[in-house]
């Protein structure tokens, strides 16, 4: 009830005024009209009653806060004087609402990301039941689960009430007429969406033993695919593709939900996961990503506990494949994310945090000097029994103002970014990650407005309050120059605006650095004027190793009769990105090592034109041949690392090697060393040998093109290339067909976006801390214009007044840079921890920073101080 | 001027609540009818009464109403309600029992 009426009175608060107006003028009236019948006269009786009755408008005023609303209108009012006052000075405003801008857009915009990427749950039911399941090796933390041992963990699943496993495939989708497409698919065991708690939008999900050989030909697709690829066409369900090849019923379409990359990346086509008996026998292929959910009576340590069980007994039971690893589990929410993708995020939105603050001291600054000239205003208010609530009221008012429009102009900024950082952070299909601005994005941005408007904008209005009211009266029209306290915490600002830059600036040049030398390390290979892609050959078309090597040779003989090509190779991996294909290897003439101990070196399968192609060039021996073939004696070539690591200081050619495993040796040859060849990747991992084997001895499905032109751009050859493939088999997709550079280039895309973003942060912060001490150099110079003339006028010179105030702002950025100094070696530190492979120098980042930021520092103060020498002692003494 | 005793602190409103207890009046009236009814000895400030007006109508304790005066001239009636009856009610115990109180303090000290 009560609440209405008020809401009644604010609606109709015109109409209450005149209400009130209306019943004091009846009171007046009254009483004069009484006065009047005393016998005074009528003019008199007015006044007298005027005079009885008190202050008319603040008997008013008391009555509306009696209304209960009183609050409001005293809100209104200060708010009222707040925009009239910062209109008066546009330009102060300007400035403070862009600082706010930045500073709250680049922290919102982080926080978007933070908030896409890893505060969102996954779009499973009971996602917090849901763990992933890995075998760690020394290698690989994360690392998948062979076939065997998935079997064993399904027969024993322990804490968990369902198991299901996928695997990614390569797959080729066609339809009559259209040319072949390589989606990307995954294989699922039957029961996986139903684990995960996902319920297909069209259609039915896998039924059990369709995971089975031969009952296999059923697919679903997401939702994304099913638009894209299909025009989101009614009649999908029962639709049949040819899927490697073979005929395959579309059973069902993902919801849309479902369309989201951060568990499963980007993916558009499910498989059942149909292992034949010897695939489900195999305990060294690991292929299997693994998945679990946890029974509701178990904590997620006793599920950890029961998987760690059962990998110490795999690795007891089956030494020569699993010795040395463990087994573990990790809630799917948090391993979706990875393990450097979190502290990235919190990195990033840390440092967005020192851009904002930044931001702010910078505002405090700002509206220090604003109070500080109005400090004779709020004197005199003082004086005149203005109490503190009072005079704080419009200061609070002005920077809460202040801080809506910026927060309102920072999502603008945000929204751009974030559009921006969809362009960038799209995968290289060219599928845009969704950084939407939700509820809890501008929440977190009114957090930060606020939080901005409280502790920056009350700070220079409590120094206000503890002016002396009689000293600031005495000090005439000048304006206040501000005790000791407040040049204090100006100064104190400055050094921290610095040492928040310094940290921005140092982050930021460690990682280009870092990323310029990964970018540009390159060893062993020449990747201009180079063009490769990815081809897998279907089991179906090609189902015997003869089949296979035809098909490489006749493809390698067209490729390199195109016009404009000079050489062409095939290969299982290319050499800009790391193999995944590892072997233990054990040397002829050797005492044999442990079982599972023997060295282990990465293999690539090439074809002979390879080395020449890809430019990797061989120190001694000879390359592969046609001659190589499988009936003619094993050859190897190994990499400079592996000869010297295997040989030590003997000559490798002609030596003997195998792979290590059961039953006889198959022994091959070295025939030539090669140079080591390094990856884009930041992280080489742990296996730093190389080894080559001839295509034709181990024909592979799965095969990486290169062609290197010869006097015409790579761009000009991929249509010719792409046509050769295509008449070679109409089924077959490329996938990947591009300049090798331009791959490249989008290999370490999230990289580049984060360097972009580490360098924005850091102009951005670097900027607004040399706007903050030129604007602190520039009213110190104004106020003590007075004490410079009559330095100058008792004969100072113009350079030791100059000296005097760059000497006075340079040391602040000094001080703050060696404090930042702490700051950065902390970032340096966490960079170098996620990206271990990535070279960090240091020291030469720290000292360019150093230097750049002392020279801004030293700009930024000459142009206010170039001032104090120009003082005229004589206009400016008179003026006084 | 007849002197004038301040009204103890928060006195006003069960003197208002009472006063409007016998009918409607407006904000005259009751200053005039607490005049009245004290002998002169009460005087009330406009600026307590018409704060202490509004509130009390905030609280639901009593409504206003415009109406025309005898001499024909609007005027804003007030009149108690529901609530603002049981208020007085409980005002009038309460000062009953304080004043008994007071009482018997400064005749056993």
């Amino acid at each position: 009830m009560t609440l209405f009426r008020r809401l009644r009175h604010l609606l109709r608060r015109r109409q209450s005024e005149a209400d009130m107006a209306e019943e004091m003028r009846f009171h007046l009236d009254q009483r004069g009209a009484d006065y009047a019948a005393d016998g005074l006269p009528a003019e008199e009786a007015r006044c007298a009653a005027r005079r009885k009755f008190g202050n008319l408008d603040s008997i008013q005023e008391q009555a509306r806060e009696a209304h209960g609303w009183g609050w409001l209108e005293r809100w209104r009012q200060d708010l009222r004087f707040a925009v009239r006052h910062l209109v008066k000075s546009p330009a102060f405003a300007l400035l403070a609402v862009l600082t706010l801008a930045l500073g709250i857009g680049a922290n919102t915009a982080m926080f978007a990301l933070l908030d896409n990427f890893m505060l969102k749950k996954l779009p499973y039911r009971d996602g917090d039941q849901l763990e992933a399941i890995y075998r760690a090796t020394a290698q690989n933390p994360e690392g998948s689960i062979a076939p065997a041992d998935f079997r064993e963990l399904e027969r024993e699943p322990g804490a968990y009430g369902g198991i299901g496993a996928y695997a990614y495939a390569d797959t080729s989708l066609a339809e009559p007429g259209q040319p072949a497409e390589m989606p990307r698919a995954i294989r699922v065991t039957a029961n996986f969406f139903g684990l995960l708690g996902v319920q297909p939008e069209l259609g039915r999900d896998f039924r059990s033993g369709e995971d089975q050989p031969g009952s296999d030909r059923v697919i679903l697709i997401s939702h994304r695919y099913w638009q894209n690829r299909f025009g989101a066409r009614p009649d999908i369900v029962g639709h049949t593709v040819r899927v490697n090849s073979l005929p395959h019923e579309i059973v069902g379409v993902l919801p849309v939900s479902f369309d989201d990359w951060r568990h499963l990346g980007w993916c558009d086509v499910f498989q059942p996961l149909a292992l034949t008996p010897e695939q489900s026998a195999d305990r060294r292929t690991a292929m299997l990503r693994v998945v679990g959910r946890r029974a509701d009576r178990f904590s997620p340590a006793e599920a950890g506990a029961s998987i760690a069980r059962l990998g110490a007994r795999l690795a007891a039971d089956y030494p020569e494949a699993n010795a040395g690893s463990t087994w573990r589990a990790a809630g799917l929410n948090a391993a979706a994310m990875g393990s450097t993708g979190g502290s990235l995020l919190a990195m990033l939105v840390g440092l967005s945090g020192f851009v904002l603050l930044i931001a702010c001291s910078n505002l405090a600054n700002l509206l220090l000097a604003r109070t500080m000239t109005r400090a004779r205003e709020f004197a005199v208010r003082s004086a005149l029994g203005a109490s503190r609530t009072q005079l704080l009221r419009p200061l609070a008012a002005e920077s809460l103002l202040l801080a809506l429009a910026g927060g309102a102009a920072a999502l603008l900024v945000a929204q751009w970014v974030a559009r921006w950082l969809n362009l960038r952070v799209s995968s290289d299909d060219g599928v845009t990650v969704a950084l939407a601005l939700d509820w809890r994005v501008f929440g977190w941005t009114l957090l930060a407005a606020l939080f901005t408007a409280l502790a920056f904008g009350l700070a220079p209005a409590l120094f206000a309050l503890r002016l002396n009211v009689n000293d600031t009266l005495k000090s005439g029209a000048r304006g206040a120059t501000g005790g000791r306290g407040h040049q204090r915490f100006r100064q104190v600002l400055i050094v921290a605006q610095f040492a928040l830059a310094m940290v921005l600036l140092a982050g930021a040049a460690l990682f280009i650095r870092g990323l310029d030398e990964l970018n540009h390390r390159g060893a062993g290979w020449d990747s201009t004027r180079l063009v490769t892609g990815t081809v897998v050959l279907p089991a179906a078309g090609y189902p015997d190793a003869a089949r296979i090597t035809a098909f490489h040779r006749l493809a390698v003989e067209r490729l390199q009769a195109l016009p404009g090509v000079a050489s062409a190779g095939i290969s299982s991996f290319t050499p800009f990105y790391p193999w995944y294909d590892a072997r233990r290897y054990v040397v002829a003439g050797r005492e044999l090592p442990e079982r599972g101990r023997e060295p282990v070196a990465l293999v690539n399968s090439v074809s002979p034109g390879y080395f020449t192609t890809v430019g990797t060039r061989l120190v001694a021996g000879r390359t592969f041949t046609d001659r190589d073939t499988p009936a003619a004696p094993r050859v190897y070539i190994i990499s400079q690392t592996t000869a010297r690591g295997l040989f030590g200081d003997e000559n490798p050619l002609g030596r003997r090697i195998a792979p290590a495993g059961a039953g006889t040796f198959q022994w091959g040859e070295v025939v030539g060393v090669a140079v080591d060849v390094k990856s884009i990747v930041p992280d080489p991992g742990p296996v730093t040998y190389q080894l080559y084997q001839p295509m034709a001895q181990e024909p592979r499905a799965r095969i990486e093109i290169a062609v290197r032109a010869a006097g015409v751009a790579p761009a000009a050859l991929l249509d010719a290339i792409r046509t050769t493939m295509t008449g070679l088999d109409p089924d077959l997709p490329l996938r990947r067909l591009a300049p090798a550079e331009a791959g490249i280039d989008r290999a370490n895309f999230r990289l580049r976006v984060l360097r972009d973003l580490l360098a924005a942060f850091a102009v951005l912060g670097l900027a607004l801390a040399s706007l903050g001490v030129y604007g602190v150099i520039a009213r110190t110079m104004a106020q003590r214009t007075a004490e410079f003339a009559i330095r100058l006028a008792l004969g100072a010179g113009v350079r030791d007044v100059t000296r005097l105030v760059l000497t006075a702002g340079v040391k602040l950025a000094l001080l703050g840079s060696a404090i930042g100094l702490l700051g950065a070696f902390g970032v340096a530190r966490l960079l170098a921890a996620v990206f271990p492979g990535m070279r960090l120098d240091t020291l030469p980042a720290l000292l360019g920073t150093t230097l750049l930021l002392t020279g801004v520092a030293l700009l930024a103060c000459w142009l206010p101080a170039r001032r104090a020498g120009r003082v005229d002692p004589m206009l400016a003494l008179r003026s006084e | 001027m007849a002197r004038k005793s301040d009204l103890l602190q928060g006195t006003l409103d069960m003197l208002v609540l009472r006063v409007l207890s016998r009918g409607e009046l407006h904000g005259w009236g009751i200053t005039q009818k607490l005049e009245q009814l004290s002998r002169r000895a009460l005087q009330v400030d406009e600026g307590t009464l018409y704060p202490a007006l509004y509130r009390m109508e905030d609280r639901g304790w009593i409504e206003a109403e415009w109406k025309t005066t005898e001499n024909n001239r609007r005027a804003k009636y007030y009149a108690l309600t529901r609530a603002g009856r049981k208020q007085l009610e409980i005002e009038q115990e309460d000062w009953d029992r304080m004043s008994a109180i007071i009482a018997q303090v400064l005749q056993s000290a």
